[in-house]
This record gives structure tokens, sequence and C-alpha cells, in this order.
């Protein structure tokens, strides 16, 4: 059933986020990218719900917030990220810094970067790398022990357990990612972020990647947010799935909904261009190019290039209608006029 | 089926008959300390496409598999240490000067990542009118005309383009752009080093077919470099597929991707991960190979480690590159009749 996960609390809730990055000249701003525009969704327990969308439309910007990982230039105007810690709800953007990266970060949320080769020190075994993350959480380390942990870790992503005296630039791209993709699931988190997860890696080592994240998940009955441009990441991975589009939620529902039955024009597009295997009839693709983030369009952002776009279209921005129960779309289209 | 196989002889081509003939082109890299120890990065290389009709041939592999290595060579950016290429009937590596020049109005590539093709400090439509300027020696005029006629066969035009750098451009415009560029010259031959890996799902549908237009109106072949499957059927008209710089089959892509016999293919085409929600039984995926250095120098087959198939020859012999039906080729111990093995 598709509501059951709806009796149980959200874990995680994101409310009117508003964010984006301030471009300065000589101290003062001059610019805002405004790259997440008022979005709001929630996680709930035992789910993975995936973040699709073109480069640029602000996914990985939202997956910055929603981890608290917030840097200049990045910059939140307004909205809360509201994770429950011990049956009460903490907002992520108000916490202490120390605090968070000490007792939230990898223990109750933990992010899977895309690019392994920026994580592991390259002067570090990989061994001291997680004895480095055992002691900064505060665990009593004994060698030993961890060497028998960290084999068990490793052989459930398929890791030979001599890798852990290998340095970074010993092992293989796809070894790598599964060994950060193992480091970062040490604490058993209950919600992991994973930020295009398998993007730098080959075909075969992604399936295998993705299996394993998957079989992790269904196991421990964490929750899961998945970054992806590739739809097809998305297909096999969602339960439910989110479709960005400059800055803005344009459609959220069940994976299956979203995929057999698409309502904003933007995602019936990007799903009908998508190429599936076996097939060479010719298909069209979305005309047009993402809107600057910096000077939006007024009205909904994908208007330009939009095959229904009606007067309203161009002049408000159309509101998120809930069409079914947990099936959200933002588009004229579809507002009871 | 085994008994319609048979051990490809090496015969002497007349490459007159071939646009491109790669012949057994093997190139060493150096590893370790000061790179003193080689390794084969390409092992004895062949492919050719038709001088009569223009093909769209693609190259398949994973990272490390030789494909750009093999790319470079065509493109005369590195020289093989063994095998020869021959474009045209000429041995590209032993051009005349005069010749260089015909070579590269011939032969044209665009590469992967379209933002760092061109120069930031530049605009873009410098790049088109030097190329018609040194390669094509025409006037300003003509070349305007050219450079319009060529950017509109891309989707754009010299209006929307004149003057700009490329942060005026998203990565889609970019990449037709590239391809503007390298077929300005109307080259024979186009090489394309995964063009569309860089762009969003939405965006790609659009180069892919304007490769399709390059084969169709300008009666261009294109090498399509990837290792993306899916897209590889979509545009495909040939196929050869490399894993740690050996060709390991080869043929027209019907039957490559319907029936793909070496078990390495077979393993990439059960790893695509597809854009369809109803799909949910996937094979299991198999083992990585965690060193690669190790599967290089491998005396035997170098996919043995991770076949499911694996027998102890495969571990001490490589396989020859056995033809099958005439209409493709596939380089696996499994193929062999019994009289080979």
């Amino acid at each position: 059933m598709p509501e059951k996960h709806l009796e149980k609390d959200a874990i995680l809730k994101v409310v009117n986020v508003d964010g984006g990055y301030v471009i300065r000249y000589g101290g003062r701003p001059v610019k805002f990218i405004h790259a997440v525009d008022n979005v709001s969704l929630e996680l709930y327990p035992n789910r993975i719900v995936g973040i699709a969308g073109e480069s640029g439309c602000g996914k990985s910007t939202l997956a910055k917030i929603i981890y608290g990982a917030i840097e200049p230039p990045l910059e939140v105007k307004q909205g809360s990220v509201l994770l429950k810690v011990s049956e009460e709800y903490e907002d992520l953007l108000k916490a202490d810094r120390a605090y968070v990266a000490k007792e939230i970060w990898w223990k109750v949320i933990s992010y899977i970067p895309q690019n392994s080769m920026n994580v592991l020190n390259p002067m570090k075994k990989i061994r001291d790398s997680f004895i480095e993350t055992f002691k900064f959480h505060g665990m009593a380390v004994d060698k030993k022990e961890v060497t028998k942990y960290i084999s068990e870790v490793f052989s459930t992503f398929g890791v030979p357990v001599d890798a852990i005296n290998a340095y970074p630039h010993q092992l293989s791209g796809g070894m790598r990612q599964r060994i950060v993709i193992s480091l970062s699931l040490l604490f058993d988190p209950k919600i992991v972020l994973a930020d295009e997860p398998t993007t730098a890696v080959d075909v075969v080592t992604q399936l295998g990647i993705l299996t394993s994240l998957k079989e992790w998940q269904r196991e421990k009955k964490s929750s899961m947010i998945i970054v992806s441009h590739d739809m097809g990441v998305h297909a096999y991975m969602d339960d439910e799935v989110v479709i960005m589009y400059a800055g803005n939620i344009v459609e959220r529902g069940e994976a299956e909904d979203v995929f057999n039955d698409p309502l904003h024009p933007y995602t019936k597009i990007l799903i009908s261009s998508l190429i599936k295997k076996g097939e060479k009839t010719i298909k069209k693709g979305i005309a047009g190019s993402p809107p600057d983030l910096s000077n939006p369009p007024p009205g909904c952002r994908f208007h330009p290039r939009c095959p229904f776009a009606m007067d309203i279209c161009r002049r408000e921005k159309p509101p998120s209608i809930e069409v079914e129960k947990s099936r959200f779309v933002a588009c004229w289209l579809y507002a009871k006029r | 089926m085994l008994a319609i196989c048979k051990e490809v002889k090496i015969l002497s081509v007349d490459v007159g008959n071939y646009l491109l003939y790669v012949d057994r082109v093997t190139k060493f890299f150096g590893y370790g300390l000061l790179g003193l120890r080689k390794f084969k990065a390409l092992d004895e290389v062949s492919l050719s496409l038709p001088l009569q009709e223009p093909r769209l041939f693609v190259l398949i592999g994973e990272t490390g598999s030789g494909k750009t290595t093999l790319l470079r060579i065509i493109l005369r950016m590195i020289e093989p240490d063994m095998g020869s290429v021959y474009y045209k009937s000429k041995n590209v590596f032993k051009l005349r000067s005069s010749e260089v020049k015909w070579y590269r109005r011939e032969v044209q590539a665009i590469f992967q990542d379209p933002y760092e093709t061109f120069n930031p400090l530049r605009t873009i439509d410098s790049y088109l009118f030097d190329v018609s300027k040194y390669l094509l020696s025409i006037g300003k005029k003509e070349a305007e005309a050219l450079v319009d006629e060529t950017l509109r066969f891309v989707g754009l035009s010299l209006d929307r383009v004149k003057g700009k750098r490329i942060r005026e451009f998203s990565g889609g415009e970019l990449q037709r752009i590239s391809i503007a560029r390298a077929i300005l010259t109307r080259p024979s031959l186009l090489l394309a080093d995964e063009p569309v890996s860089m762009l969003d799902a939405s965006l790609r549908v659009n180069i892919l077919n304007i490769f399709k237009d390059v084969r169709d109106k300008l009666k261009t072949s294109v090498i399509y470099v990837t290792h993306d499957l899916a897209t590889a059927y979509y545009v495909g008209d040939e196929m050869a597929v490399l894993y740690r710089g050996v060709l390991v089959e080869s043929g027209s892509i019907e039957y490559v991707y319907n029936d793909p016999l070496h078990p390495y293919t077979q393993l990439l085409l059960n790893s695509i991960l597809e854009p369809d929600i109803n799909i949910k039984d996937r094979v299991k995926p198999i083992k990585l190979s965690s060193i690669e250095i190790k599967e290089f120098l491998t005396p035997g087959c170098k996919f043995a480690n991770r076949c499911p198939y694996v027998t102890p020859k495969c571990n001490k012999e490589a396989p020859p590159l056995i033809r099958v039906n005439g209409k493709r080729a596939v380089r696996c111990w499994l193929y062999t009749t019994s009289s080979n093995t």
C-alpha cells in the first residue's frame, strides 16, 4: 500500500527552504543565484526518495542544505530542515555546527559524495581513515576489533579485505567508491544522503554499488535520499521521486506513478526523451535550455520551453497542487478554476 | 552453433576498399616506478569502415579499456608501437607534410567535455572562422555563409553565436557548436569521444539525432565512443567492444546487441539501468575487478578473473578472434571449434 508510510511520522521535514549562492564583488553582494526556491518535502522511515533533474536545477544545493553543510557562498534565506532526533525535531539550520558535526552527521544523517578521490586522504591507508572516523565520534578503538568490524562492513559491499592496507591510489575508482560508501554507513545512520553516488563509475560497477546500497537499506530499514540526473538510477532505486526544474519542485509522487503517468509537461518530455534498451525510433528532446537562475523568468520557470504555456504561466508562479494523496504537481494545467 | 565458427585467418587485405582500416594496432604504456615496466594498453586491435557507404560505428568500453587511446592513434596524436592505420589507402603515420592538412580536413573529432574544448576568453565564432581560414583557405564572405549553414545544420545560427563566449551557452549548445566546428570541413570521418555523457538526459537525444543527420545527409562516417549501450543501439550500425585493450567482440549492432556472445558484452548489456520503472528483475552483478593492472598483465583472457564461465585454459592462453556467421567476431574460448581447442 503506497499510503502506509504516511501513518508514521516523517523523520525529516524540509519546510519552505529558500537558498542560493551570493556572488560578491569587493565584499558587496552583486548577484544572487536562486538555486532552491521555496522547496518543501518530507522523508518517511524505510523509504528511498530520489531527487531528479538536469544539471543546474538545484538538486545538489538542496542536498547540501538538507545535510546542513552551508558554507559561503551558499546562503539560506528562509525555511527549516527538521530532523527527528530521539522523538523530537531539531532544526539543522539553527543548531550549533560543532554539535551537528559530532552528534548528527554520520550517526543520524550521513552523506555519500560523488567523487571518492576527493574524500579519502591520499597520504593515509584506508584503515587509518576508518580509525580516524571512529576517534572523531568518540568511540574507543581497539586495532584488532576495528579490522574485524571493517572486514564485516567490506564484505557487504564486495570489497576485498586486503584493501584496508592499501592507499587510495592503488584501488580502482569503483572500489574507492565502495569504500567511501561503507565508511559513510559505518554507524548505521537513519538517513543516507547520496549525491550522484555512481556518476563517476562504469555501468557494471554502478549496478553493483546500487544493488548493495538497496540491500543495505532494506535490511537496516533506514531512509535514503538519492540525488541523480540519471533516470535509470531513479527507476531502479526509488520509492518516491521528486522532479526539480530550475530550483523548484515541479512534480512529486510515488516513483511508479511518476514514471508511468507523468503530469507536469517537463516530466512528460523528460520521460519520453529517455532512450530505453533496444530502441531505434527517432525521439525528441526538450527544445531550448534551462533558465539563468540569477534572473529566472517570471511565473512558471518552465514556461519558455513548455508546449502548453498559457498567459497565467507567464505571470504567476503555479502553486503545488495535490492531485491525489501524496502526489504533487506545480502546474497551472492542474489548478481548479 | 559451434560448427559454423572458424578461426579468423590473417589475410593481406586490400586497404583500397576501406575508408579506415586499423590494422593490429598495439600500444604500450609504462607503469610502476618511473614508468619503466610496460603493459599493453591496446593489444592488436583491428577495425575497419567501408568506403562506399557511411557507417555509424560504436566503440564500447569501460574506463581504462583503451578506447580513447585508439581514437588518439587514429587522430595521429600518438603513434602505435606496432600496427598501422590506413585512411583512404594511405598510412596515416607516413603522410607527407602536404597531406597532413588534407588528413585534418578529412578526419575531425569532438570531445567529451564541451566546457573544456573552448578557451573561455575567446569568442566562439572565432574557432569556426579559424577552421575555415586555415584548413579550408576560403575568404571571409564565403566562410560566413559556410559557418552559418553549418550552424543551422546543428540547430543554431551565426547570429545566435556571433561575438559570444562559452559562459553564454549551455552544455548542449556548446556540444552542438563543437559538432559544427568538426563538420565545417565536411570530413569523411568524425570521431566522437563520449560526446553526450556530460549532458542531461533531455538534451542527449538531440545531439544523437545530429549524428544520425551527419551520417545520412553529409555522408560522413562516425566513430562514436561510449560506455552507454542504450544510446549506442539508438544511433549505431556496427559496434566493437573493448576490454582492457583487447577487442572482445565486434559486428553489426543488431547481432551484437540482441544476441551478445562474449560474457563481457552480456554483462555490459545486463548492467544497463533502464529508465523504466516496470523492470524489477535484474541480474545479480558479478564481482568487481580490484586492481586493473593485474588484468592487463595476465597472459590469458583479460576477462577470466571476472568471467562466470571461466575454464583453466582461459587463465593460461589468450583466446583468438573467432569469426561467427561471417558477420561478427568474438574473442572467447567458448566459441572455438573442437579442432581448435
